[in-house]
């Protein structure tokens, strides 16, 4: 080596160790959230709806593993970063004494849906949460197979069976099956046994887990499931196949739908999730907004918060996300096209007669992980690996008791209110 | 096999030999898709419109569409992240190769009590997957201010680089007779001395071989460095997650984000590796 290799290798060593003990220090506002983590959305969180608050924000989606572990290492260690939380009620019930009693930020002139508002109680006497903004999942179809619906039925008050006996013709017209069905390993498939299937059939997500009912809406799967396309045990978002032209009917969160409408508005129509026996099962997802108990400075968080319930902001989280607001806030008459005919048939979904709506799990703790789990295994060992339905519910059925009794969680909604654990029949 | 084929003659050795570059040449074809198809097709993909990406019948060639490009470039905090993961990864190599390289010499070089249980215990930090021990470690970061930064994360990742480090620098001293090095004491040096003029040399290849490693594990890692840092994160952390939920034509765009940096740099000490190999390319 020369002498001057050498000098150059060792300003090359030596920069980058002065940089890296070098820490930052500003006084930006940490928004630390796992809502709106695909890239544009969290573009458009930055630029469209942070950028008109009176201080630096530095929104950062987080996929859930590390965004959960942030905030318990904040919590455990005493002290943290973390300005504001946004995550969904069940994430955020998790930590129920951790977070800032949000009650004195002033909403004069917002009115919040009081149920949201409930909610954010988390069964305290203080305001743990502010609802942050809502969202649901629909149906959505290419229009191509509307023209084989069949005569008679209503597309925004379609059956189960019905939609089978669709997906049926479909598949027997175009010789292949074109439903499509987010099971892929980032799809939200659970979401739909617990909010959906189980509430149209059984009227309950957990007590009724194993009845009669739940057996039949298994089987109503089951069917649906030859009409599907295959390749859905790989989807995660199905905006991509119904694009593609893959998929031509299918089911998943509005805002994993959104990008289909914004496309091609004029290939797709949204339309409510089917109903059961016993009524439009379906499942509002609720983001909410908290503060922790370290958050560097308390009242710039709650101005944050405050700000994020405006009005406008609202508004403006809608157009970012996909997320309604939870407030009263007025639509304006120019929503993209996503906006338009998600809203259209989550209102179509949520205020007919026989609309059922089913809760996100409450109170599970640290247990939601596997609760999920137990509708997944259920759906991979039933629709996958074709076993017996009665078995199968009955040994997920004593998972799913055991779960409930060691969070020691009461029953929620759709489920008849209980003392103690959700019992599970 | 009842019947011998008529034609069953022995064959002139020249044919062999051309079957045998026949194996050569179409493993070596194969080789060379197998690495570079993907990286292709990543390209193509991102110069596509989104349209293209998602649509079907492909044309498999470039429509040369800057808008996903565009939009990355407009992403506010590439840049800073793609600085903060060539400081991290570059630390990390330091690091590593700096406690590694001392370690696979005293192993290659003297014998002392526990030899073989420390070669295991270098390798047991590899044992525990990083979800487990991201949440302590964040937490004594954030207790001793080492949190949110480019070192601290470096310590992390070194401490996942070193069993490679200690384990090639191990081969490669044992692989340089000591017989060297004591011709050299003999004529004037000391061991330092000895270390550098004679045996570095030697090896250098060969530690930039496991520095290169090095720079890609931290490269690549994303869980400590999402928990780990804040202001200062990687660019894997910083896109990873969020590419991991976004349209197809932005996964195409990120994934060459995070490709193109790592391609430049091997290409980089490129020289190094193959002077390892003994092709000499000087």
């Amino acid at each position: 080596m020369t002498s001057r290799t050498r000098l150059l290798a060792s300003a090359a060593l030596a920069a980058p160790l002065m940089i890296g003990l070098a820490g930052t220090a500003s006084a930006q506002l940490l928004f630390w959230s796992n809502q709106a983590a695909p890239i544009e959305e969290t573009q458009a969180m930055r630029e469209q709806v942070l950028s008109g608050f009176d201080g630096e924000v530095d929104f950062q989606p987080q996929e859930t593993g590390p965004f959960i572990t942030r905030i318990e290492a904040e919590l455990e260690a005493g002290s943290g970063s973390i300005a504001v939380v946004g995550a969904l009620h069940g994430e955020l019930a998790n930590y129920a004494d951790d977070w800032v009693d949000l009650s004195g930020i002033d909403l004069s002139g917002i009115t919040v849906a009081p149920a949201f508002l409930e909610l954010g109680m988390l069964g305290t006497d203080e305001q743990k949460y502010l609802p942050w903004m809502q969202a649901n999942y629909v149906m959505a179809a290419n229009v191509q197979a509307l023209e084989y619906l069949p005569e008679g039925y209503d597309i925004n008050a379609l059956s189960y069976d019905e939609l089978v006996n669709w997906m049926r013709i479909l598949a027997e017209e175009t010789g292949s099956p074109k439903f499509g069905f987010p099971a892929g390993p980032q799809g939200l498939k659970h979401r739909f046994f617990q909010g959906f299937l189980l509430p149209s059939y059984a009227g309950s997500t957990v007590t009724n887990f194993r009845s009669e009912e739940a057996v039949a809406g298994w089987e109503m799967f089951r069917e649906l499931w030859q009409y599907t396309n295959p390749a859905s045990t790989n989807y995660g978002f199905l905006q991509e196949p119904l694009l593609a032209g893959d998929v031509w009917v299918g089911f998943d969160h509005v805002a994993r739908l959104a990008e289909a409408f914004n496309q091609q508005p004029e290939n797709f129509v949204a339309f409510p999730a089917p109903a059961g026996p016993m009524g439009r099962g379906f499942m509002p997802v609720l983001a909410g907004l908290a503060i922790p108990a370290h958050a560097p400075d308390i009242d710039a968080s709650m101005a944050l918060v405050q700000y994020m319930m405006q009005p406008e902001t609202q508004v403006a989280t809608l157009l970012a996300t996909n997320f309604f607001p939870v407030t009263d806030a007025e639509l304006p008459g120019d929503l993209p096209p996503s906006a338009q005919a998600l809203g259209a048939a989550i209102t179509a979904m949520t205020s007919g007669d026989d609309a059922l709506p089913a809760l996100l799990p409450v109170g599970l703790g640290d247990l939601g992980g596997q609760f999920n789990q137990v509708y997944i295994d259920a759906f991979e060992r039933i629709i996958l690996a074709n076993q017996d339905i009665g078995q199968v519910l009955e040994e997920q059925a004593n998972t799913l008791r055991s779960l409930m009794e060691q969070a020691n969680a009461p029953c929620w909604l759709p489920d008849e209110p209980s003392e103690g654990p959700c019992p599970v029949d | 096999m009842s019947t011998l084929a008529p034609t069953d003659e022995p064959r002139a050795v020249g044919d062999t030999r051309r079957a045998g570059r026949w194996v050569f040449i179409t493993a070596t074809v194969m080789l060379m898709a197998w690495v570079l198809v993907p990286i292709y097709l990543l390209f193509v993909n991102t110069l596509s419109s989104p349209s293209e990406v998602s649509g079907f019948p492909k044309t498999g060639l470039p429509s040369f569409d800057f808008a996903s490009v565009e939009f990355f470039l407009s992403f506010s905090g590439v840049a800073r992240a793609l600085w903060n993961s060539v400081v991290v990864a570059v630390l990390t190599m330091v690091l590593s190769i700096g406690i590694g390289a001392p370690a696979g010499y005293a192993l290659s070089r003297f014998d002392f009590p526990g030899k073989e249980v420390f070669r295991m215990v270098v390798v047991m930090t590899r044992a525990f997957p990083l979800p487990l021990l991201a949440l302590p470690l964040a937490v004594m970061f954030i207790r001793v201010g080492l949190d949110d930064t480019a070192l601290g994360l470096a310590f992390v990742h070194t401490v996942l680089a070193l069993p490679f480090a200690v384990l090639i620098t191990f081969s490669l001293f044992s692989g340089i007779p000591i017989e060297l090095e004591e011709a050299a004491w003999t004529l004037g040096c000391n061991r330092l001395q000895a270390f550098i003029k004679v045996v570095m040399p030697l090896i250098l290849p060969g530690l930039v071989a496991s520095a290169v490693f090095a720079f890609t594990i931290s490269w690549n890692e994303v869980f400590a460095a999402a928990v780990l840092t804040i202001e200062n994160r990687t660019l894997t952390a910083f896109l990873v997650q969020s590419l991991n939920v976004s349209p197809l034509h932005l996964k195409f765009a990120g994934g060459t984000a995070l490709v193109v940096p790592a391609l430049i740099f091997i290409f980089a000490v490129r020289k190094y590796l193959f002077a390892m190999w003994g092709i000499a390319n000087r």
